[in-house]
């Protein structure tokens, strides 16, 4: 009996393209029979609070242009995409600073092991589902990586990673 | 550079096709890259002496969501709209929701019509109340010359104590609960069918719903008393509430009901102009004789105006301009008064403090908002109580298809318009859009010059400049979204550059 309380949360626009990486990441999950829930957003404010809070364990996918090779998965903390100069513009609240208030408010609440993924996209300006195939293959490398954690007996992840880092 | 300006500045027909001190004009760009705006960005140009001679806010990106819909039923459209954006997905959902009704010319039945509209009001609450903590507050609790490292989320709970931020976000996050709970799926809600609402709820979740919608009136209340000592009893941030540097004067639409008050959901849409007088109501497929949309060369953005006070006479403000606005000052202007007792104190007492109507200082729109986190928290409460809300005849169904349908919904940003054209099976043929921040893309601009000739006087660009400026857009919350969702790490949201007619750059600012 697995009492630990999983999620993985997938962000992503689901018509444009590879923007829909991480939504495509949940998808794949879903159809596996593992012991998570899953959930997909499209907007990175205050809905990802909502979501998470009360789990105990929780894995967030979403694309990324930082100008890395396309189709590259990254792991990072939530310091490494906390960035409190995006917070000054218009109506955007970031997935960093949406995080950061989180733990800062409500540290019991939140899930005490968190890993956030990043796919670097290639294209995100056509209106439609089929992403690139670099793009797609990550897609499918993230999933393994989240199931084989999920599966693995014993896994421990802290609540951040020690670093920013290229893992594919 | 100059070719940039002239080219703007043609298009517009300002200097009657003369480009004043073309050679001369110096540019100031301010481009923020955020990840749901899309990409706006803000362009100045400075005269020979330094001073402003015109500003842009400009739409780069290209969405042509119109196009994209042709071919679907319009029973999928709310589903699919929804998606479109993160931010606005409940009102695209319920608005092209009222034009499937009109579509099918079949109306909801009274517990249908108010399951929609206590699932709007409760969205209006959560929306609102990001809105106002995450980027309205931070200009004046942590300050408007504050560093952006101080001035946002974290900075005002800092400010404000973590205790009342926690308190903030678990009341938000029950209209959230309501939401998700009509909605019948959490964020993107699937419940709307033409005529009707799928989801039907029993007594013990109404009661459910009439708890939180308790504490959403204390939350109403907690944040118009956050307003009132921040803002309201600090001469220096009155002094930007009132200040000329921050007032478009121009008309104003929004929907009233039968009483002419303050109404969201559904009611009859009205326009006065910039001097408060009433230019004319009108319902659905009727906006066509009072809304035209003027496309400008250099901007994605169309630019609406109010055609039944003339054709288009360019960007302007002034008692005879026929540009409008929409969102929550502009409802504040055309309502007589609010439909629920709370929200009725704060509506008189905002205008008792502004004096004159219709009020042009467009900081006003954050009170405004806040009165109506109020006002939608109370009509929660008001719906959660109507013995008819937990009755089960919630779909009337569709016989026949008309052909065409139009929705107009009162957004949280402002009106907005789905009109489309289908067969005689539902599909849609042709569709067309007009969202908030389209309505609003004139005075949006105003505000940007007003704010930047203020702001920039021979040639000083304070520091204070990019905030300031932001200040006089940040009022109108665009929502130039469907954007990407990617995450931009590292890059620097918001940077002004002043080039010398030569290219070289002249002066570099960033706000961080």
């Amino acid at each position: 009996m697995n009492d630990v309380r999983t999620i993985v949360l997938g962000i992503g626009n689901p018509l444009l393209q590879d923007d829909r990486a991480g939504l495509e990441v949940v998808q794949r999950i879903s159809r596996m029979d593992l012991p998570v829930d899953t959930q997909e957003l499209y907007t990175v404010g205050f809905e990802v609070m909502d979501r998470l809070m009360g789990y105990n364990r929780a894995y967030i996918v979403d694309a990324c242009s930082l100008g890395n090779k396309p189709g590259t998965v990254m792991e990072v903390r939530i310091e490494d995409i906390f960035s409190s100069k995006n917070l000054a513009s218009s109506h955007a609240i970031t997935l960093g600073a949406t995080l950061k208030t989180a733990y800062q408010l409500f540290p019991d609440e939140m899930p005490g092991e968190l890993r956030i993924f990043l796919i670097e996209v290639e294209r995100i300006d056509e209106f439609t589902d089929i992403m690139s195939p670099c793009v797609d293959k990550a897609v499918q490398e993230t999933v393994d990586i989240i199931a084989s954690a999920i599966s693995s007996k014993g896994y421990k992840s802290g609540r951040n990673m020690s670093c920013c880092r290229h893992i594919l | 550079m100059g070719k940039i300006a002239a080219l703007i500045k043609k298009t517009l027909g300002l200097n009657g096709g003369q480009i004043k001190g073309e050679s001369k004009v110096k540019k100031i760009e301010i481009n923020p890259m955020t990840r749901l705006e899309g990409h706006g960005k803000i362009a100045i140009f400075l005269d020979e002496n330094g001073n402003v001679d015109d500003a842009f806010f400009q739409t780069v990106e290209f969405r042509g969501y119109e196009k994209f819909l042709q071919g679907m039923p319009i029973e999928e459209v709310p589903r699919t709209v929804s998606t479109v954006c993160g931010v606005c997905r409940a009102v695209h959902f319920l608005c092209s929701m009222k034009a499937s009704d009109d579509v099918y010319g079949v109306a909801p039945p009274s517990t249908g019509r108010k399951l929609r509209e206590l699932f709007y009001s409760a969205h209006t609450v959560e929306d609102h109340t990001a809105v106002l903590y995450a980027l309205g507050f931070p200009d004046f609790v942590v300050g408007p010359d504050a560093s952006p490292a101080e001035r946002n989320l974290v900075g005002l709970i800092k400010a404000v104590g973590a205790e009342t931020g926690k308190l903030v976000l678990q009341k938000r996050g029950l209209a959230v609960k309501i939401f998700e709970l009509l909605g019948g799926k959490p964020n993107h809600p699937v419940a709307a069918l033409p005529g009707g609402w799928s989801k039907r709820i029993n007594e013990e979740e109404r009661a459910q719903i009439e708890k939180w919608a308790e504490e959403l009136v204390e939350l109403g209340k907690l944040t118009l008393q956050v307003f009132d000592d921040v803002v309201l009893k600090n001469p220096k941030y009155m002094e930007l509430v009132t200040g000329e540097m921050y007032r478009v004067e121009v008309g104003c639409m929004a929907t009233v009901d039968e009483q002419n008050r303050f109404a969201l959901y559904d009611g009859t849409q009205k326009a006065i102009d910039a001097k408060g007088n009433v230019v004319g109501t009108f319902r659905g497929k009727e906006y066509l004789d009072f809304i035209s949309e003027r496309v400008l060369p250099w901007s994605y953005l169309k630019f609406p105006y109010n055609k039944k006070l003339g054709g288009w006479d360019g960007i302007k403000s002034g008692p005879d301009t026929n540009i409008y606005c929409v969102g929550p000052l502009a409802r504040m202007n055309v309502v007589d008064s609010m439909s629920t007792p709370l929200a009725q104190e704060h509506f008189e007492k905002f205008h008792d403090t502004f004096g004159a109507r219709p009020v042009h200082y467009i900081q006003a729109y954050h009170w405004a908002r806040a009165i109506e986190v109020l006002a939608a928290a109370e009509k929660c409460l008001e719906l959660s109580r109507d013995p008819e809300i937990t009755g089960s005849d919630t779909w009337n169904q569709p016989s026949s298809c008309t052909g065409e349908g139009v929705g107009i919904l009162e957004a949280n940003r402002g009106t907005l318009v789905h009109h489309y054209i289908t067969d005689d099976q539902g599909i849609v043929q042709n569709a067309n859009l007009i969202v908030s921040t389209t309505h609003n893309n004139a005075p949006i601009n105003l505000a940007v010059k007003t704010a930047a000739r203020h702001f920039i006087q021979d040639g000083n660009v304070s520091e204070a400049l990019l905030n300031h400026v932001e200040m006089a857009f940040r009022p109108y919350d665009l929502c130039l979204a469907c954007a990407t969702h990617t995450v931009t790490g590292g890059q620097q949201p918001v940077e002004v550059n002043i080039y010398k007619n030569s290219g070289e750059l002249y002066k570099q600012m960033k706000n961080f």
